[in-house]
């Protein structure tokens, strides 16, 4: 077996663990982390559950191998409330009902946080262009789209 | 009684969104257990064959394998035979042929995807790795895929014990008067539509995880489902494990849409190597598995004709089912049969009705209940006949509609074809709908788009569904109150994306008027499962059911709380009053609070109720536009007015409303799960081909309520969970067959592809 | 995924050097698409050499009048890269049209280009604006590149180390995406350069190619009525349950009609 020391910055911390070569990065924050805010939902990389940032820029950690972001700095969902407080998108997400089942929320709120840092005041169609890597299937997506505007109205600091 | 509830609380973020919403949800991939090993399933890569033989011995000298279970294993250990529940009677008193599925496939596969043998492992890796060093050999047979087929004489039998692959004929309502009106018809609309295959995909893939208790041989089952009761009968029943030896934990369940009602083999085996191993053994499906084998919905084949007398009145409608089941009846499948009668004369009077059904049995996955559960298929089929009736006659398809609707002063409606609608305002909604949708401003909206080079339609459907009863005997919840004056509510009932933990403490907050941050909703709890009865959360009848009794159940708190404070405050009960929390003597006004009767110990109460059908109903009116260079349709305005009865929280009724919008048009548009006729295999394995829908499908929806309130519940409730695909798939459909109308195009089945469509225009249309 | 060793190289002299000494393993840019390949088990390689972080694959510059991507150089740099949007706006804007946001921040030209996936959008770019792939090894001119149905020009142990774009006097592209996996189900690259028009063409066929009949067609002219009747092969075109060859062919008209409307500045 092909094992390999693999360290990540995950949520501002160093984790250093040995696991297999062909560990994906998912699996990684799921059963060594035990992050199970990431969730896996496809397995050919449509539905965007899995979302997490690596260096900054949105990806889906179903398909990057732990080896890969091996030294980089990555941020789960689990990274985004502030203590207690939570992130201006945790907060529209609720605000907007724009979860449901939750399942695919962490991706889609990881997926609107890179998009938004892309495009501060983005348009319905951007939106749609920028959660084509997402996928829902109890929202219709309305008030997803809603929840990105107000997030987007949060983060420039502005009102609901 | 009279239920005081909602607008009380404004908008409401969700109480499960705070962990939703941070990555502390608890699905079911996410337990591990002490201990665990894991499931690998080695699935038929053939959609018919006799498998000759499994030859598991390399792949139990692979390093970390515990284990290998094959279709043997099943049938020793008696795991063969999954209930069913098409118990209605058939054709000339024809019962149900059920055939046998053990939990693993034994003798013969019957349909791409099916387990045929478990591996258990120390590692998934190394699971799947000896998975493949399982030998099977095969004799393959010509498979039996699509259900016309299936049913013609000569094709390849599935199971002995189902010749014709005819699992069931039977018929509803009254076949003489149905031809007697036929004969006297001014007008005659035919159209034979089929309601396809689609895969309920909701977005967290089954995971279970299987534990034995070798001491009480009981099992604990950490599972994704939509409720444990209706979970726990199907087990029993599959694996003749006596109800009071299961044990399940579940808490969130992402999506579950009908699919994750039924018991299916997957369980049976991992309790197999549960028992077999003595260790906790987890499994985790793959969206391909998901695809492949968890139970689809729809797929139906209808051929309808509607009689109208000289006036547009309508006289009689047959409709003649093929209904697919797919290789082996899925135990919630009676739903989506028989709902289609219950609802079968839709929102009109018509006298006469007929419906024959076929259910087929074909070498493809088993198809099940999926939200609406037949509810749909009826409204498509009537909506499509309805409106095609409308455009052949030349009347305006609201005004056909409005000719015929059940008018109000019939409600209690006794359909021909045996149910009783409740309440309902159905001209009233109509024109409401109407101006919501502008329908008069339609001929303008329609020129612009011309304009610009593309076709528009619009459509209309006005639909209702049966909703609220369930299989159990009753639905319980039971409350407790601490001293503290906090509340817990525990049900049986189990959201899988619905928000019951904020509507039912919604419902329980207005009875007991306190805060709701007071009430907390506990549901599937380990420790009241044999305890309390109750329904799953399935057919729209959560808040109808559970959330009546939720409501129940606070009033009887604050009775059994009157008695006690009574005692306390030393006056006959019929003195004490009860408000915002308090129970206060009429005379002395000395009062208490709510948790002070729970001082000495926990006040609980355990409340039940039993609820027949409410009918929720609805008129939804679609527009689209459709590039006719490349057949890419758009939905340019969506307008919905329903009748869900007392709306406890507007928020939540809302979202789900969007979401059962979204999946029928996401039906309509493109889902669509296909087998390959000849082979039976799967073409739309996986996301790259199963088209889901994306952000933008359904741009916005104009929404609004027009309530009569149910009588059936007290909180006046009627459901909401599949109103939405219920009104989307016809509406939707029609507005796409009206744009294509002057173009001469007639008929086209789901899913309106852009080939599709542009097939259907380029043809059409004199060639350029 | 089967067991497999995964090696980060450190240079791409490293890399080359590591392909050549093993023969089954296989070269990992972004991963988008072999990544999804290997946990479907459909390829079994010794080792993954790892070249996608590499800063000398990533440099994106206009020289000599060309405009050279790294091979490393992802779908959304491109997308977002002045000197690209100034150079060829066309090469941006395909960027930003494939696959999502996620797929972008990860996904490569290089391992698009080398993948030659028959629905990939940057082929149609690299062999409409007659491109250069440059290899580890040699120059391979885009017109003898794509081979079909996932096969290039590309040897054994051979790695692409950069795109060099001629900047053309005016290009333009336009898809249309497929309902379910969002790749192109038809794309058409047409470009106005040195050498004349090209029109290329990707998602309908098995593999990206040059629509000739339709370059000579427009020789005289970017009109879109010029297109009107030219002839268009389509028996090798792509025919399953989401588009037969009719009305991919149909895609590809319309695409290119498409193309030459934002050519000239229509919409």
């Amino acid at each position: 077996m092909n094992m390999a020391k693999v360290t990540i910055k995950v949520n501002g911390k160093n984790h250093t663990k040995t696991v297999e070569d062909r560990t994906l990065l998912v699996d990684f924050l799921r059963d060594e982390l035990k992050l199970t805010g990431t969730h896996v939902g496809c397995d050919t990389s449509q539905c965007g559950c899995c979302t997490v940032h690596v260096n900054g820029r949105a990806v889906k950690s179903c398909t990057m191998l732990a080896a890969q972001a091996n030294g980089a700095s990555v941020v789960t969902i689990e990274g985004m409330a502030k203590k207690d407080k939570l992130h201006p998108i945790q907060r529209a997400f609720s605000e907007c009902h724009g979860l449901q089942c939750g399942f695919c929320t962490p991706g889609m709120i990881m997926a609107t946080a890179g998009l938004l840092k892309d495009n501060p005041n983005p348009t319905d169609a951007e939106i749609y262009k920028g959660l084509e890597g997402n996928l829902c299937r109890c929202t219709g997506y309305i008030n997803i789209v809603k929840a990105v505007k107000m997030s987007a109205r949060l983060l420039r600091g502005g009102k609901r | 009684m009279s239920a005081k509830t909602h607008h009380n609380h404004g908008p409401v973020g969700r109480v499960e969104d705070a962990r939703l919403t941070t990555g502390a949800g608890q699905f079911a991939a996410d337990w591990n257990l002490p201990g665990q090993l894991h499931a690998y399933f080695l699935r038929s890569d053939r959609a018919h064959a006799e498998i000759v033989s499994i030859n598991a011995g390399q792949a139990l000298k692979h390093a970390g394998v515990r284990a290998v279970f094959t279709g043997a294993d099943a049938v020793r250990a008696g795991y063969i035979k999954p209930m069913h529940t098409l118990t209605f009677p058939g054709k000339g008193g024809m019962q149900t042929r059920a055939p046998d599925r053990p939990v693993l496939a034994h003798g013969k596969v019957r349909f791409v995807g099916e387990a045929l043998a478990m591996v258990v492992a120390d590692t998934l890796a190394a699971a799947q790795d000896a998975a493949e060093l399982i030998e099977v050999e095969y004799r393959d047979l010509p498979p039996a895929v699509q259900p016309e087929a299936a049913l013609a004489p000569g094709a390849p039998q599935l199971h002995e014990n189902v010749p014709g692959n005819l699992a069931l004929e039977a018929e509803a309502g009254d076949a003489a008067a149905v031809a007697a009106a036929f004969a006297t018809a001014a007008h005659v609309t035919r159209l034979k539509v089929e309601v396809t295959r689609v895969a309920p995909n909701p977005m967290e893939p089954r995971a279970y995880i299987a534990t034995h208790d070798a001491r009480t041989d009981g099992y604990l089952l950490h599972v994704c489902c939509q409720g444990i009761t209706t979970l726990r009968r199907h087990l029993a029943a599959y694996t003749g494990v006596p109800e009071d030896k299961f044990q399940f934990e579940v808490r969130d369940v992402g999506g579950g849409f009908g699919q994750r009602t039924p018991a299916y083999p997957e369980h049976g085996a991992l309790m197999l190597a549960a028992k077999q191993t003595g260790r906790p053994v987890k499994w985790v499906s793959t969206r391909s598995e998901g695809i492949a084998c968890d139970t689809h919905g729809r797929a139906n084949i209808i051929d309808g004709a509607l009689a109208l007398d000289r006036d547009g009145k309508f006289l009689a409608m047959r409709l003649d089912w093929v209904n697919d089941m797919g290789a082996y009846l899925s135990p919630a499948s009676m739903g989506h049969i028989r709902n289609t009668s219950t609802c079968m004369t839709g929102v009109y009077r018509i006298p006469a009705l007929y419906a024959s059904y076929r259910v087929a049995l074909t070498n493809t996955n088993p198809v099940s209940s999926y939200r609406g559960a037949g509810r749909p298929d009826i409204a498509y089929a009537v909506e499509r006949l309805v409106s095609q009736a409308a455009a052949e006659l030349k009347v305006d398809a609201a005004e056909l509609r409005r000719r015929n609707f059940i008018p109000p002063d019939a409600f209690p409606y006794k359909t021909p074809t045996g149910s009783t609608y409740e309440n309902a305002d159905l001209p009233g909604m109509l024109e409401q709908a109407l101006k919501l949708a502008d329908w008069k401003g339609y001929p303008k909206r329609r020129a612009r788009t011309e304009t610009r080079g593309k076709l528009r339609g619009i459509g209309i459907a006005a639909v209702i569904e049966n909703t609220g009863a369930g299989q159990a005997a009753k639905d319980e919840v039971e409350i407790a109150l601490d001293a503290a004056g906090n509340v817990t509510v525990y049900t049986m009932s189990k959201s899988q994306g619905h928000g019951h933990e904020t509507t039912f403490a919604m419902i329980v907050a207005d009875a007991l008027e306190v805060p709701l941050a007071r009430v907390r909703v506990r549901q599937c709890t380990p420790e009241k499962q044999h305890r309390l009865q109750g329904n799953h959360t399935g057919g729209s009848r959560s808040t109808v059911g559970a959330g009546s009794v939720c409501h129940l159940a606070a009033h009887k708190l604050i009775e059994a709380g009157r008695a006690l404070a009574a005692l306390e405050l030393a006056v006959e009960p019929s003195q004490v009053e009860y408000g915002k929390g308090l129970f206060r003597s009429r005379d002395s006004k000395r009062t208490l609070k709510l948790g002070d009767i729970a001082r000495t110990k926990p006040v609980s109460v355990v409340a039940e109720g039993k609820f027949g059908s409410t009918f929720p109903n609805g008129c939804h009116i679609a527009e689209v536009e459709i590039d006719p260079d490349t057949g890419a349709a758009e939905i340019a305005s969506y307008a919905a007015v329903d009748d869900l009865g007392t709306v406890i929280n507007h928020a939540v009724v809302e979202g789900q409303l969007h979401g059962g919008v979204a999946m029928g048009a996401g039906q309509i548009f493109g889902e669509h799960v296909v087998y390959d006729r000849g082979t039976g295999q799967l073409l739309t394995g996986s996301f790259m081909d199963y088209f889901m829908p994306r952000a933008g499908l359904v741009p916005a929806i104009k929404g609004a309520e027009h309530p009569t309130p149910s009588r059936v519940s007290p909180l006046g409730v009627k459901g909401v969970g599949e109103s939405g695909c219920t009104g989307s798939l016809p509406a939707v459909a029609n507005a796409v067959m009206d744009a294509l109308a002057p173009l001469g195009v007639g008929h086209l089945d789901m899913p309106l592809t852009p080939a599709k469509l542009w097939h259907a225009i380029h043809s059409a249309r004199p060639r350029d | 995924m089967y067991a497999l060793n995964y090696v980060k190289a450190k240079s791409v002299k490293e890399a080359a050097g590591f392909l050549a000494r093993n023969p089954e393993a296989k070269l990992l840019s972004g991963g988008m698409t072999l990544l999804p390949t290997l946990k479907a088990r459909l390829a079994r390689p010794t080792h993954l050499v790892d070249i996608g972080h590499l800063a000398e694959l990533r440099k994106i510059a206009v020289k000599g009048g060309r405009l050279l991507v790294g091979a490393g150089a992802r779908h959304h740099e491109v997308a977002t890269s002045a000197v690209v949007k100034k150079a060829i706006p066309a090469l941006a804007g395909l960027a930003g049209e494939i696959g999502d946001p996620q797929v972008r921040n990860r996904g490569t030209i290089g391992g698009s280009v080398a993948n030659n996936d028959p629905a990939a959008d940057y082929p149609a770019a690299v062999l409409g604006l007659a491109a250069t792939v440059v290899t580890t090894k040699r120059e391979i001119a885009a017109d003898r590149f794509f081979q079909g149905l996932f096969t290039t020009a590309l040897e054994d142990g051979e790695i692409i180390v950069r795109i060099e774009f001629p900047l053309p006097k005016r290009a333009a592209y336009s898809k249309f995406h497929h309902p379910a996996s969002g790749y192109a189900m038809a794309g058409v690259f047409i470009a106005q350069t040195a050498g004349g028009v090209r029109v290329a063409v990707t998602g309908a066929g098995p593999g990206a190619f040059r629509w000739t009949a339709a370059e000579a067609a427009l020789a005289n002219g970017l009109k879109p009525a010029a297109l009107e009747g030219v002839k268009l092969d389509s028996r090798e075109f792509n025919n399953d349950m989401h588009a037969d060859r009719e009305y991919r062919a149909n895609l590809v008209r319309v695409m290119a009609k498409r193309a030459l409307a934002k050519l000239s500045g229509k919409k």
